[in-house]
């Protein structure tokens, strides 16, 4: 994997270099990039994310794949240019970029892309054939961070000037803070001790549970996922965990896709991004709840899964699958979790995260007392 | 022509306080017209011109005569009734005439036929069809059918009009006279009354003149549309489809009841006999397996048939129904066969490639039935190429229009996964792009849901043969799809060696700083590389054309038996062997018999 910013140029040029002198010989130049799927991931809970196995996809020039190796050498151009001048693009923008570079030159129409699908599919194959983040080649997704508040987070951020912009969340009323997914560039400091991080599923809960006054309550962040969370949250998760060395928690439904799609790939990232794991996942965030064993504790208001959704029919499937062949719930450090998983596929029930305000209607800081008590009494996986 | 009239009882009841009537057939029929197929203005004007056009077929093929068929549409002006407009369809033919007498009593009065009950795949059946024109004409227009019509033994053509006497179910003749008709033989009908004109779309005048002219391969059809000039579709065959005469019924086709009453036509015959003479398909062999694999006792057939007892009737029954019969015979089913079929599916249009399946008669639902498909890939690709595929539906070589989504073809369409062929198709629905699919049913007994034939009742077993049908012409349709995949796939390769290649090359020269001496040389290796794929696609395709052309011959060899020496010799052996098995069947004429040995000689092929 390319270390250094300079690496990626080298190790590009080295690949072009091997692929040309294949060529010249009249052999077939082949690509090896890494698999990434689950029956290439490898969870050990040391490392506490999933990283990739010895298995390569190995993509050989013929008349079915000349096009999309055309493509590919093409964008990584393209991304090699910005690399040199520090240029940074989204995604979109260079899907836009190249179908101007395209349109152009006659010569390049047969490279031509219809969607931006397409070419978010060739930088992805890039990233594989190179090993790097998509970050490494200053393609940034246009996206940030979970919406979070807190009243003792002070977040510095160096700007590409060299400049440095401090922010301190305490100051920003009910505006919520949301950095941008480059969280190297974030240097977070405590004004008095934050007790721990909450990290809610949905959006919109975290939003109430600060206005019914949690951070003025708890000494605490408190963030929104987005429900799964993207490269933008998972980043600013891990760098909240590196630098502040506080608990994280994950507050979300009782459901199998909360489980596998959501927490999971907060915790420890995704078989589609084994290569970037590392740094997009925080492996110290704990799984808070719901818990089968709140529904009886407090009396929740759960329902049994609906046969006849496809989605979640989909869900319990997949969750089958997952005890079977997912590493990370095979691990046996995180055995309560695999437990969490036969419990849902045996009772075929769910039980929403906004079901805690209803456990005392009269209340509405009810969620924010069980949420405080469970991490008071460690009741958490 | 005979007639069978309607017997109608008077009925009365000493408790019933109200008077009980009878009416007429005619008059029942009057007052519901919508039940033969006159339920709207547009599907008026295409019952009229289906029943003449069926008509003057049927009449064609009794008398062996290569249809003719003068079509006339035309708009008159406004109807009598709200919203209506007054049409004019004329029908000719050059079929044999209608005798004087019998002119009033076909186009006038109901249930007169010649083909009632008799077991035929004649197109009409029961001789309401053009009466039911007749009578709408006169409801609609104040005037029935206008006929004309000459027999070679007539000297003048008759030419009157043609009422139905509603009360007594009796044609009426009016105006009637002889003139000079410049033809020696022949039918012309009339009819002017209240329709609306619907000319393209499914159930369109067109699409029903070109499904006609499909099935009906030695037919000429001259036709004239209103706002287009007239047109002519030539006969591609010059064979008269024989319709085969009934044949003895087959024990599986029948019920206890019937098979019971059947005994009754042969007054006092051995049991055995009456099987062997009185059921088509039950040989010695087949008594002989009802006896010891069967259970039934010996002596039942040993008995007069008109001294059984019930019971005995029920077990003879029983044990005939589970013997392995061979399947009803091919007589009694008229087939359009693939070598006409393939050529006239080329009527409809240019097309790229086509497919054409003929299945041996089978039975369903107790009847005997042959399917038979045609699938046709048009040329014109660019007309709505997302939508579904024309369906043509027939029975007895009739279209079929209305109703589409409860027939028994269409169900069977759509039963058919048409992906594994090469054509695209939502889930559960119609294979979508520019293809016609033609699926004509034929059988004497055809079930219809409703008095106007418009639909085929969507028994299961119907429903399965019409689908294994499709199957088999969904494979052979699908080697041509595969050909033209691989013409396409080879295309493509090529398009992408000469696209692609220098684009890559030049980008990984900028990227790794090469010179030009590399890049050249580069390129040559791409072409040597990408040029080596190109040519294991040509083989691909060389075998796949192979494989399609292989295919064509072998149906060509089995359309032409007779081209086939060796075959003809193989198929008089397999004759003689099944006329020994077997009592031999009557065969009126020499037509038959070739007919016979084509039909085995399928089998052998």
């Amino acid at each position: 994997m390319p270390s250094s910013d300079q690496a990626i140029p080298k190790v590009s040029k080295e690949l072009c270099s091997r692929l040309l002198a294949d060529l010249e010989k009249a052999k077939r130049p082949v690509i090896l990039a890494t698999k990434c799927a689950l029956d290439n991931s490898i969870y050990n809970h040391k490392v506490g994310y999933l990283t990739p196995g010895d298995k390569k996809v190995r993509t050989e020039l013929n008349v079915s794949s000349v096009k999309k190796m055309s493509r590919a050498i093409f964008m990584l151009e393209v991304l090699l240019q910005n690399l040199d001048t520090g240029g940074i693009n989204t995604k979109r923008e260079l899907y836009y970029i190249s179908k101007g570079y395209i349109k152009r030159d006659a010569g390049l129409k047969p490279l031509d892309f219809t969607e931006q699908g397409e070419s978010d599919e060739t930088i992805d194959f890039i990233c594989e054939m190179l090993e790097c983040y998509r970050e490494e080649l200053n393609c940034y997704a246009n996206d940030r961070g979970g919406q979070t508040y807190s009243q003792q987070l002070i977040v510095t951020e160096t700007m590409p000037d060299g400049t440095k912009a401090t922010i301190d969340l305490s100051k920003l009323g009910t505006s919520p803070f949301q950095p941008k997914n480059r969280p190297q560039n974030l240097k977070l400091s405590m004004r008095k001790k934050i007790d721990f991080c909450l990290i809610v599923e949905s959006e919109g809960t975290a939003n109430t549970l600060v206005a019914n006054g949690f951070t003025k309550r708890h000494p605490s962040i408190l963030m929104g996922a987005q429900g799964v969370p993207s490269n933008a949250v998972r980043s600013w998760c891990k760098a909240i965990q590196e630098q502040l060395k506080i608990p994280l928690y994950f507050f979300g439904d009782l459901d199998a896709y909360t489980l596998q799609n959501i927490y999971r790939t907060l915790k420890a990232g995704s078989a589609a991004s084994l290569i970037r794991n590392s740094d997009y996942s925080a492996p110290e965030v704990k799984f808070l709840g719901v818990l089968p064993a709140d529904i009886k504790k407090y009396d929740l208001n759960d329902y049994p899964v609906k046969e006849n959704d496809a989605q979640e029919v989909r869900a319990l499937k997949k969750a089958q699958d997952a005890l079977k062949n997912d590493p990370f719930f095979q691990d046996k450090k995180n055995k309560g979790l695999a437990e969490i998983l036969r419990w849902l596929i045996s009772n075929k029930r769910r039980c929403e995260q906004q079901a805690y305000f209803s456990v005392n209607p009269k209340d509405p800081i009810m969620p924010e007392k069980i949420i405080v008590e469970k991490i008071k009494r460690g009741d958490y996986f | 022509m005979s007639k069978k009239s309607t017997a109608s009882a008077s009925k009365s009841s000493s408790k019933s306080s109200q008077k009980i009537t009878t009416s007429s057939t005619a008059e029942y029929f009057s007052k519901n017209l919508q039940q033969v197929g006159f339920s709207s203005l547009t599907k008026a004007v295409l019952t009229t011109l289906k029943e003449a056009v069926d008509n003057a077929l049927d009449a064609c093929e009794e008398h062996e005569v290569l249809p003719e068929i003068t079509v006339t549409i035309e708009k008159l002006g406004a109807g009598s009734a709200k919203n209506s407009d007054q049409i004019r369809v004329k029908v000719e033919d050059n079929g044999p005439g209608i005798d004087a007498d019998d002119v009033p009593k076909v186009f006038g009065e109901y249930l007169a036929s010649s083909k009632f009950g008799r077991g035929r795949c004649t197109r009409g059946q029961q001789g309401i069809g053009i009466s039911a024109a007749t009578t709408w004409a006169q409801l609609t227009s104040g005037k029935g059918a206008r006929v004309i019509t000459k027999t070679p033994a007539m000297r003048k053509a008759l030419s009157c009009t043609v009422e139905v006497d509603i009360k007594n179910n009796k044609g009426v003749q009016k105006d009637r006279e002889t003139i000079d008709w410049d033809r020696p033989q022949g039918t012309s009908v009339e009819f002017v009354f209240d329709g609306r004109l619907q000319i393209n779309g499914e159930a369109g005048l067109q699409n029903y003149l070109m499904g006609t002219a499909l099935v009906n391969p030695h037919l000429k059809l001259n036709y004239k549309l209103p706002d287009s000039e007239p047109q002519v579709i030539d006969r591609v065959s010059d064979v008269v489809p024989e319709v085969p005469d009934a044949v003895e019924p087959h024990p599986h086709t029948m019920k206890l009841g019937e098979f019971m009453a059947h005994s009754h036509l042969f007054g006092r015959m051995k049991a055995s006999a009456w099987l062997r003479k009185g059921f088509s398909r039950v040989g010695d062999s087949a008594l002989e397996e009802i006896v010891k694999v069967h259970g039934l006792r010996k002596a039942v057939l040993e008995k007069f048939v008109d001294s059984l007892e019930d019971q005995e009737f029920k077990d003879l029954f029983q044990a005939i129904q589970k013997a392995q019969l061979k399947a009803p015979s091919t007589q009694s089913v008229l087939s359009i066969g693939e070598e006409t079929l393939s050529k006239s599916i080329k009527r409809l249009g240019p097309v790229d490639f086509f497919s054409v399946m003929t299945r041996k008669p089978t039975i369903c639902d107790f009847k005997p039935v042959e399917v038979e498909v045609a699938i046709a890939r048009l040329e014109d690709k660019a007309l709505e190429p997302d939508s579904s595929v024309q369906v043509l539906r027939f029975a007895n070589r009739v279209p079929l229009q209305f109703d589409k989504s409860a027939c028994a073809i269409v169900q069977a369409i759509t039963s058919v996964n048409w992906k594994s062929y090469g054509l695209a198709q939502p889930k559960d629905g119609l294979p979508i792009g520019p293809y016609i699919i033609a699926v004509s049913v034929v059988s004497p007994f055809i079930k219809f849901k409703n008095a106007s034939k418009e639909t085929i009742d969507a028994s299961d077993e119907l429903v399965e043969e019409i689908r294994r049908t499709l199957m088999q012409a969904g494979q052979r349709l699908c080697r041509h799809i595969r050909a033209e995949d691989k013409a396409n796939e080879l295309e493509q390769k090529t398009r992408h060696i000469e696209q692609f290649g220098p684009i890559l090359v030049q980008g990984l020269c900028r990227i790794s700083q090469a010179s030009d001496a590399r890049r050249k040389k580069a390129e040559d290796g791409l072409l040597k590389i990408l040029g080596r794929d190109a040519r294991e696609t040509e083989q691909e395709l060389k075998t796949a054309n192979e494989n399609l052309s292989s295919m064509e011959e072998k149906r060509e060899a089995r359309l032409n038996p007779k081209e086939a020496a060796v075959d003809e010799v193989l198929v008089a052996e397999v004759v003689e062997k099944a006329e020994k098995a077997e009592k031999p069947e009557k065969k009126t004429d020499k037509k038959k018999k070739n007919k016979r040995s084509k039909s085995t000689a399928e089998v052998v092929a």
